[in-house]
């Protein structure tokens, strides 16, 4: 993972899809095959399809590259498989290899990577669709990438319990460390999507500690995933510099903090970065981690019936599970959803790639939504909030997508 | 090859949305979870999915038309190619037919489509209190029609039997598409040959299993598990034996020798005495707890006459589970020791365990190739798996003898080249040595008889 060398990235993906052991254990859980049960869907086609590439048995041409990202990098085959064959990892690197000999990604990722690059234009995506979404256009947005929004005060005037009608409740000052400088990761999906929730988010950690705003830049985890692994270096190490004097780093999006715990790992190979890029990334953590770590209380109780939609990068990717359940059944009565854990379909820009596809697999999540009979979705991450969003218009009402900032 | 005119003809038979021909989606159809090299590609010229008897009915008889050969797939979890369609033609995939028909309470069966997964028929039945006992290991994956073409076994095999003492009928498409069923509900069933046996096991080279009618048991209503570690191998075997002979019939005898249960140390970060040659992991069920306790309490002394160094009996559903999940990890953490694992699958008579385990470390110093062996003890039933690179020629040249050797000692003991994976491709050049000449003759007379121009699953088993 230290080097865009074309060469060293098909040996990286040989020696992960070399483990599979070709058993079909993936099968029985991959979200695709769920849906489109063609093994080539399926993690063992894809890793099979990258060794026989590895091999020379096919050129890594636009079938190929169209099979790799035919993924969701939900991780759940590995989570499964008897071998933990890093499928993730292996369609990142081909991704990689088939645009880096390409010369790029093609036109739609490379104007995505540059937008996602550049600060000022991610803020001004930003500023567009709140006009948008204040104008009550966000239908006209393809995708939901504008979704509807459901505020902390509609939340409250909807579901206020006891204890937010006697007021708010004791806020604890609890901190992670002493006096730990804590500073906010603003990814460009809440900053886009959800700056209401953001606004949640810097008002629950202000509750627990003094959160540094950084002006930081993208995770670049589009970048990562769609073979743009320069930029993404090159947006690491800026993101590195800017939280140098930061103890803990608390990011309010799955995706962002699940990559940036990760940064470490990309740079095991440059004696420049490597130390700086581990200590990084060992002071990232999720909102929820965080806010349990902190000993965060939810400012109120309410009557609402809750459930959690589990993001793929939170629970998987960072091995935070108990925590938002934790903090969700003190804000309101939990309840479990089945497939908690299943990817939403979302899963960065696929929903855009496959919509069809994506729909299907939100399709089963609304099903499951709606048995447990809650009125609020709650998520961590602001793609799989707006994928959840078009559940629940689908749902006609029956429940509402908040981010977990918002009802605690 | 397979002209247009012809693809036109099978679209049109299944609708063309199960029809595939891509090159990459043909690829996926070119392997199964044996060791057979993915390359070069064993592509079929065509995957063919079919959702209906009707539908597999209709494609057999255009492929018996033109001559073309049908290789039967359900996952492709089987281990010896079975389902690789090495001689090209249509890959019939029956992972769609994915129906349970009817479960039968009062006698007791169920019958499924092919394409229903084993753990799923297991579960459909378990929810009425009546018990599928097959277990393979891939049973989350596999489906009952692949577990029927191979005779796939399990765990459960010493106390309950293998998939074949379950099949009480099958319905069968033949090789030109005419449909039979062979078998039935009724327990006593002597009409005519046997031929839902001979189906059974046939590994797709007779014809298209489309259907099949299982007999069920009562679900045990208690099990619980018992790990036991000895210092000699024999003494382990020795502990199996007396338990059968002394009427203790566990449903599971799983034994592992020493660098199988150090490969499983290393994986799980757990520290076991390296005195230890030999664990045997034991489930007993019954009515109650009280017969497991009664159970445990016998294997447990019989264990102690041949000098058992610890026997653990799982307290909670939760230690049994762990006690399971070393088991379970075996094959990944042996596996994950070397390049290449060559994993075998031979069957012997239960008293010749031991012997054969001695035979094998022998060729295992012989080729100086690491060979761990763990397997169902109480059946008889190995998994030699030698730990090897076969990306290097001169190390290959050493794997392929000794497997050649495991497989000679199997057959000396008494025993046979395959306990539950079937023969397929992987070991077609040693049928002879398991049946002599003339068994080879009876098998193709059969198969003659069944498919006379040779379009079923070529080129395995012989």
């Amino acid at each position: 993972m230290t080097t865009n060398n074309t060469r060293d990235l098909l040996k990286e993906v040989k020696d992960i899809v070399t483990q599979c052991d070709r058993c079909g254990t993936c099968l029985t859980v991959c979200p695709l095959f769920d849906v489109k049960d063609i093994e080539a869907s399926s993690a063992r086609g894809k890793n099979n399809i990258a060794r026989a590439v590895a091999e020379g048995g096919f050129p890594a041409d636009a079938g190929v590259l169209e099979a790799t990202n035919f993924c969701l990098l939900c991780r759940t085959c590995i989570d499964n498989c008897p071998s933990k064959v890093k499928t993730d990892e292996a369609m990142i690197a081909l991704r990689q290899y088939i645009a880096d000999r390409a010369g790029g990604p093609g036109v739609k990722y490379s104007a995505l990577g540059v937008m996602m690059k550049k600060r000022n234009l991610v803020k001004l995506s930003a500023g567009a669709l709140k006009v948008v979404r204040k104008l009550g256009l966000g239908g006209l947005v393809p995708f939901g990438m504008a979704p509807t929004p459901f505020t902390r005060e509609q939340y409250l005037s909807r579901f206020a319990g006891p204890a937010a009608l006697a007021g708010e409740a004791p806020v604890t000052r609890a901190t992670v460390g002493g006096d730990a400088k804590v500073a906010y990761f603003q990814g460009c999906g809440m900053r886009m999507m959800f700056p209401e929730a953001v606004a949640d988010t810097l008002a629950v950690l202000g509750a627990v500690t003094a959160p540094r705003q950084v002006d930081n830049v993208c995770c670049g985890l589009p970048h990562l995933a769609h073979g743009l692994r320069e930029d993404f270096l090159a947006l690491a190490k800026e993101n590195i510099s800017l939280f140098a004097d930061a103890d803990v780093v608390v990011s309010d999006c799955a995706s962002c903090a699940g990559t940036l715990k990760h940064i470490g790992a990309y740079f095991a190979g440059d004696d420049a970065w490597r130390e700086k890029a581990e200590a990084f990334s060992a002071k990232i953590m999720s909102l929820s981690e965080y806010l349990v770590k902190a000993g965060y209380k939810p400012r109120q109780r309410s009557a609402a019936k809750m459930t959690f939609h589990e993001p793929c990068h939170l629970g998987r990717g960072q091995g935070i599970k108990k925590e938002p359940r934790q903090l969700l059944s003190a804000a309101g009565e939990y309840v479990e959803m089945a497939g908690a854990d299943t990817c939403c379909g979302g899963a960065g820009s696929f929903h855009t790639d496959y919509p069809e596809v994506a729909a299907a697999i939100l399709e089963k999540k609304r099903v499951n939504i709606e048995k447990t009979g809650a009125d609020i979705v709650v998520s961590e991450c602001p793609v799989c909030l707006a994928q959840l969003n078009k559940a629940a218009q689908k749902s006609g009402g029956r429940f509402k997508v908040m981010h977990i900032s918002q009802v605690l | 090859m397979i002209n247009e005119a012809i693809k036109e003809k099978l679209r049109t038979a299944v609708g063309p949305e199960n029809v595939l021909d891509k090159d990459l989606d043909r690829f996926g159809y070119s392997y199964d979870s044996s060791f057979i090299p993915l390359l070069p590609a064993n592509s079929p010229e065509l995957v063919v999915r079919p959702l209906t008897t009707a539908e597999v009915s209709a494609v057999m008889a255009i492929a018996h038309e033109h001559g073309i050969p049908v290789t039967a797939r359900g996952a492709a979890s089987g281990r010896t190619g079975g389902s690789i369609p090495v001689k090209g033609g249509i890959s019939l995939s029956l992972d769609r037919m994915t129906k349970i028909i009817e479960l039968d309470e009062r006698n007791m069966m169920v019958t499924a489509e092919a394409g229903v997964r084993t753990i799923d028929l297991y579960n459909h039945c378990a929810a009425k209190g009546l018990f599928y006992p097959p277990d393979p290991a891939s049973w989350k994956m596999s489906t009952i029609g692949g577990n029927v073409a191979e005779n796939a076994g399990g765990m459960r095999a010493v106390k309950y039997g293998v998939t074949s003492n379950y099949v009480m009928g099958l319905e069968v498409v033949l090789a030109d598409g005419r449909v039979i069923t062979t078998g039935g509900k009724a327990i006593k069933n002597v009409t005519g040959y046997n031929l839902t046996s001979l189906f059974t096991g046939s590994e797709g080279t007779l014809g298209i299993i489309t259907k099949v009618l299982l007999r069920l048991i009562p679900m045990p209503k208690a099990r619980n598990t018992l790990q036991l570690m000895f210092p000699s191998l024999d003494d382990a075997c020795a502990t199996i034996h007396g338990m059968l002979q002394a009427g203790v019939v566990p449903a599971s005898a799983e034994l592992m020798d020493k660098m199988s249960i150090q490969a499983v140390a290393r994986h799980r970060k757990m520290d076991i005495d390296p005195a230890i040659e030999a664990c045997v992991i034991i489930e007993v069920d019954g009515e109650d707890e009280a017969a497991l306790a009664k159970q445990a309490g016998q294997i447990k002394q019989i264990a102690r006459g041949f000098a058992v160094a610890e026997v653990r009996i799982a307290a909670s559903p939760k230690e049994a589970d762990d006690i399971w999940a070393i088991r379970r990890g075996l094959s990944s953490a042996v596996g994950a020791m070397a390049p290449t694992r060559l994993g075998e699958d031979i069957s012997v008579p239960r008293d010749a365990f031991p012997e054969v385990v001695r035979r094998i470390k022998k060729i295992s110093e012989k080729y100086n190739l690491p060979i761990a062996v763990y397997g169902h003890a109480g059946d008889g039933n190995l998994h030699p798996s030698v730990l090897c690179d076969l990306q290097n020629p001169e190390e290959a040249e050493r794997v392929h003898k000794a497997v050649d050797e495991i497989f000679a000692a199997a057959l000396a003991v008494g025993g046979t080249l395959s306990g539950e994976h079937g023969i397929g491709m992987t070991k077609r050049r040693y049928i002879a040595d398991a049946l002599g000449e003339d068994g080879v003759v009876a098998l193709k007379a059969v198969k003659q008889a069944f498919d006379p121009k040779g379009i079923l699953n070529p080129d395995k088993i012989w």
